[in-house]
């Protein structure tokens, strides 16, 4: 393919989380660093479940297809308990965190609320995800060829970074949720989360039936996003004020 | 450096060597000297060096203009006749494309 | 872009993706986010085409001819041309330009290349390489071969110039040397070629004459080629970065090998000039041959021919120029780089004229050359001469002995043997590089009177199978090797003629001559070693270990050798090997040293590193043992440089002799794979732009009103839109 599908295939993939970024992110340099240090953390669960899975396949017989299959399918689940541990692991780093902060600021109040932190640590979780599948991905949409060659999907490109736009989302929302569930101590939400996680992870591997990963992908974000809408302190009542104050201030103007 | 912390008087004689330096075929001290003195020059309130710096950033900025258009025009003849001048442009050249005449 | 993984270098190393793990790198791609690894969505996008050989840039004093691409590849829409209607599809009517023309051998003729050479719509050509030839012949070289570089100029015999009495090669189309500015590819025509047809089939046929649809399958060569213009520019190029560059770039180096000689007698090769008391006999051939794509040069008829009949007669010659050794000595010479406007005879002229040879001209007493003369099917071969040398008496005189003593030695064989008519020139020989310098007497002997009668001079049709070198069916290759062909036997016969000749000529006794004759299955040998397959038995007992055993760049190949000189890169080309080492076994003598003798000799008595050359060569494989005995053979037999003098004397612009340089280049390849249609890449675009500006837009609404959207947290940022 060409620039075109590199360009687009890029802003798919990334333009949500660059909005996000510049809007919300880059004018506090306490979120660069909190986003900068979720996107590491990431960074090492990927480390470890790689170790893991480098190890596995190479102890096994690469020519079994249904073992490796097998080991593919291990590798998702470890890798999606995995990354979920270290959002946990990062939860408690940032809870002592706002502590120490607490403990020298002037104020009363932490300068970031909870609410804040989980969101931030959530794009950086996602943003680092969607980086790592994505990248290698959008080098290949440069050359001339497109995939297909062996009868695969042409689409291949462009739902691959549709994947990765609802990842990064998707990563975004769990982190809000995850956190508030710890906060206030509902593990029934931290499982949810983690069997989302799971579910979601589980999609990909129909692929390339896209028509059959996509959809419900979409559909758990969606869902992800309205939740966590709620559970960062958004309410109807809210939305209900944004209109009527919009509607009040046409009407004054 | 920030210009804010410095007295007139050395921002004219930073200037003026900046001015003076970019005869030495450097025409980029006088890029900088434009950049970095416009608004000294020609946005602040008016005091005593003013008139001064308005003089050196504007030959400056008459100096770099003159090497833009000289370069370009060098860079435009040379490229279009590159391959004509042959024996001639390759000893003009430091590098040359591969598999291009 | 990373294309490492299917780029080949020259020096053949070819790689297989690995296919095995395909699914399972896939599989992980799509799904598992983590553990991507860079080249499994590029295997599933290209399938790489290994077996192709490109036709590369070569240049001269004032041209360059060949082919290349873009650095980045020349990337095109396949389409097979069979139809004159495909022709005009590719170049005016279809809708995909540009076009990768993919088309069979029968196909490749000047009117179609130079009708595609003058289209803009032409990204490439992948010729697939059929083993049928065209019947009324294809010959990609120029009809008049060498034209500027032989004796024949406006002060030498201007009448004969230019070809203009014998045109010698009539059907020579002159594709070898035209500049193509689009990558022309050869493909061998196996599953490769098979899959390349069937991407076609798939995405681009035609149905009713109407366009097809994306996808399309297209194909992308690499050849890029970094000298340009001419040998002058690129070799001042070179010396201008190897002076100035810190990381300097070759752009092209000359083409060059080695020439093989050899005397029966030996002479002191380490003292070069006059060699005092020697008359020599030159008994010449060429060693190379070229067709249009790079290191494809079968040249049986062209080259082996030549070579396997001198090495049969220096053979033949052995046993009785030891028993009653002639007045004059014999010189074997295989000249190297002919082709390229004689790079080999050129440089050994211009040795013997500066001194700087083991014999200069006063040495040589006459001069015989083997042409072309395996097609000469027990007819009649001809004795070519230089009509213009033989206008002085002494000359002429001494040409009519040297002719006399072949009739002779043919009218022994009953050989009908005859002179083409007085006034035609010399054909296309290293003797005419001679003749440059002194009118020596000599004869070229050849199988056609007039015009070549090969119809495939310096293509890649001229292979064993035109020669007639071809075997029963079930035989195994120890079976072929040793198998005398009908060509074999022909061939023996010239051999043996030669031989004759050369030892009459030499002023040997006639009662002698009738001991000499090559022998068949000698001849049967090298013709499979020259033209089947160089790895066989007799090669590997011939060649010293190293060489056999050798893992890179190996010289035994399961196919023939190639016969394309090409550069010399630290050591001779296959060919020039295996004549040098077959010559030593042809007219050297096997002795009792052992392997730290045979390297250095010069403490025993009798063995002189003067004199000869010693070779650590494997020996035949004996019943039960793979390898044999290795022993040490001590042979007159040297290497000469053949570097073109234009390169010692720094004249790259040379009309005198030849200036031929190869381009260098990095990367070789070729791939094919889908492309996507436009609109779909538009498409792609324009959603990606929506998503980001929609994203911004929604992302700067939601965090301008978070404080009222998350009101239970003061000053919260969005953390959804």
């Amino acid at each position: 393919m060409t620039v075109a599908v590199f360009f687009g295939c890029a802003f798919i993939a990334f333009g949500p989380a660059f909005a996000l970024f510049i809007f919300t992110i880059a004018r506090d340099p306490l979120r660069v660093i909190i986003l900068i240090a979720g996107a590491f953390f990431w960074l090492l669960s990927l480390l470890l479940s790689s170790l893991v899975w480098f190890i596995a396949v190479k102890a096994s017989n690469a020519d079994d297809a249904k073992l490796q299959k097998g080991l593919l399918v291990f590798g998702v689940v470890f890798s999606v308990l995995i990354q979920e541990v270290f959002r946990f692991t990062y939860y408690r780093l940032l809870r002592k965190a706002t502590e120490g902060l607490v403990a020298i600021s002037d104020e009363e109040t932490a300068p970031i609320s909870v609410q804040q932190m989980a969101y931030v640590a959530g794009l950086g979780f996602g943003i680092m995800s969607g980086a790592f599948s994505m990248i290698n991905i959008l080098s290949d949409s440069l050359g001339p060829g497109t995939v297909g060659i062996f009868g695969d999907s042409q689409y291949y490109f462009i739902t691959s970074a549709l994947m990765t736009l609802a990842m990064t989302l998707l990563h975004t929302f769990w982190g809000v949720v995850f956190f508030e569930g710890c906060e206030k101590s509902r593990w029934w939400v931290i499982v949810v989360v983690v069997c989302l996680h799971l579910l979601v992870s589980s999609l990909s591997l129909l692929n390339p039936l896209y028509e059959g990963s996509l959809p419900p992908v979409y559909v758990v974000t969606a869902a992800m996003a309205v939740w966590a809408f709620f559970s960062s302190g958004g309410s109807l009542n809210n939305l209900s004020q944004l209109c009527t104050r919009k509607r009040t201030e046409a009407a004054s103007s | 450096m920030n210009l804010e912390r410095v007295s007139n008087e050395e921002k004219l004689n930073l200037c003026r060597k900046y001015y003076l330096g970019g005869f030495a075929f450097l025409p980029f001290l006088w890029l900088v000297n434009v950049v970095w003195f416009f608004k000294e020059a020609f946005v602040k309130p008016a005091y005593t060096e003013q008139p001064q710096i308005k003089i050196y950033v504007k030959r400056s900025a008459l100096g770099l203009l003159l090497w833009v258009a000289v370069l370009t025009t060098w860079i435009t003849i040379f490229q279009h006749f590159r391959a004509q001048w042959g024996e001639v442009a390759d000893y003009l050249s430091f590098t040359i494309p591969l598999g291009t005449p | 872009m990373d294309f490492l993984c299917f780029v080949r270098s020259p020096e053949k190393t070819r790689k297989m993706g690995p296919k095995s793990s395909k699914w399972i790198q896939l599989l992980l791609i799509c799904f598992f986010y983590s553990h991507v690894s860079c080249s499994s969505v590029e295997q599933k996008i290209y399938v790489v085409v290994n077996k192709t050989t490109p036709c590369v840039r070569l240049l001269n004093a004032t041209h360059q001819i060949g082919c290349q691409s873009s650095i980045s590849g020349d990337t095109g829409v396949l389409h097979v041309l069979e139809t004159p209607d495909d022709l005009d599809w590719i170049t005016e009517t279809g809708p995909h330009a540009p076009y990768m023309v993919l088309m069979e051998t029968p196909a490749f003729t000047r009117s179609t290349m130079m009708r595609l050479k003058n289209s803009t719509r032409v990204a490439g050509v992948a010729v697939i390489h059929t083993s049928t030839p065209p019947d009324k012949g294809f010959s990609p070289h120029t009809s008049c071969p060498n034209q500027n570089t032989g004796v024949y100029t406006q002060s030498y015999g201007p009448e004969l110039a230019n070809c203009s009495t014998t045109v010698w090669n009539p059907l020579g189309n002159g594709l070898s040397y035209e500049d193509f500015p689009f990558p022309i590819f050869s493909l061998k025509d196996d599953n490769e070629t098979q899959v390349i047809r069937k991407c076609y089939e798939d995405h681009n046929m035609r149905v009713n004459g109407s366009a097809p649809e994306y996808p399309l399958c297209a194909m992308q060569l690499f050849s890029h080629m970094h000298a340009v213009t001419d040998t002058v520019t690129c070799m001042r190029r070179t010396d201008l970065q190897n002076s100035f560059s810190i990381n300097p770039e070759q752009l092209c180096d000359p083409l060059m090998d080695y020439n093989v000689w050899a005397t029966i007698r030996p002479i002191n090769a380490t003292a070069k000039g006059h060699k005092a008391n020697e008359s020599m006999v030159i008994a010449a051939t060429r060693l190379d041959g070229r067709s249009f794509f790079y290191d494809v040069a079968p040249s049986a008829e062209g080259t082996v021919s030549g070579i396997v009949t001198l090495l049969a007669a220096a053979e033949a010659l052995r046993s009785v120029t030891q028993v009653a050794p002639p007045p004059r000595n014999i010189f074997f010479a295989f000249f190297q780089g002919e082709t390229f406007d004689y790079i080999g005879s050129s440089r050994m002229v211009y040795d013997m004229q500066n001194n700087k040879s083991v014999i200069d001209f006063d040495n040589v007493h006459s001069f015989l050359e083997i042409g072309q003369v395996g097609l000469w099917n027990k007819q009649s071969l001809w004795m070519h001469s230089d009509p213009v040398s033989r206008r002085n008496d002494t000359v002429n005189e001494e040409v009519s002995s040297l002719v006399a003593n072949i009739k002779s030695a043919a009218s022994m064989l009953n050989l009908s043997l005859d002179e083409p008519n007085s006034t035609q020139a010399l054909p296309p020989s290293s003797f005419q590089r001679f003749l440059r310098a002194r009118p020596i007497p000599g004869v070229v002997l050849a199988d056609h009177q007039s015009s070549f009668v090969n119809r495939y001079y310096e293509s890649l049709y001229d292979t064993s199978e035109y020669l007639n070198v071809s075997y029963p069916p079930n035989l195994s290759p120890e079976e072929q090797l040793e198998y005398e062909t009908e060509a074999a036997k022909s061939l023996t016969e010239v051999a043996t003629l030669v031989a004759r000749s050369l030892y009459k000529q030499a002023g040997g006794e006639d009662g002698m001559l009738k001991n000499i004759t090559a022998d068949t299955k000698t001849m049967a040998k090298l013709l499979y070693g020259f033209l089947v397959k160089s790895n066989n038995s007799w090669f590997r007992s011939l060649l010293p270990r190293d060489l056999v055993s050798r893992e890179r760049n190996p010289i035994l190949e399961s196919g023939p050798p190639q016969y394309y000189v090409s550069l010399s890169q630290s050591q001779p080309k296959s060919v020039t090997t295996f004549v040098k080492y077959i010559l030593a076994n042809m007219t050297g003598t096997a002795t009792r040293l052992n392997q730290s003798q045979c390297q250095n000799p010069k403490d025993i008595s009798g063995e002189s590193k003067d004199l000869y050359s010693y070779d650590w060569v494997s020996g035949p494989a004996s019943e039960n043992h793979t390898t044999g005995e290795p022993f040490c053979v001590r042979a007159p037999v040297r290497l000469a440089k053949a570097e073109s003098p234009a390169f010692e004397l720094r004249q790259y612009g040379s009309r005198e002799y030849s200036t031929w340089t190869e381009s260098r280049w990095k990367n070789i390849g070729a791939r094919i794979f889908l492309v996507a249609s436009p609109q779909l890449q538009m498409l792609t675009l324009g959603v990606g732009i929506a998503v980001l500006l929609v994203s911004l837009v929604v992302t700067y609404f939601i965090s301008s009103k978070a404080d009222i959207l998350f009101s239970s947290t003061h000053d919260a940022p969005s953390t959804t839109y």
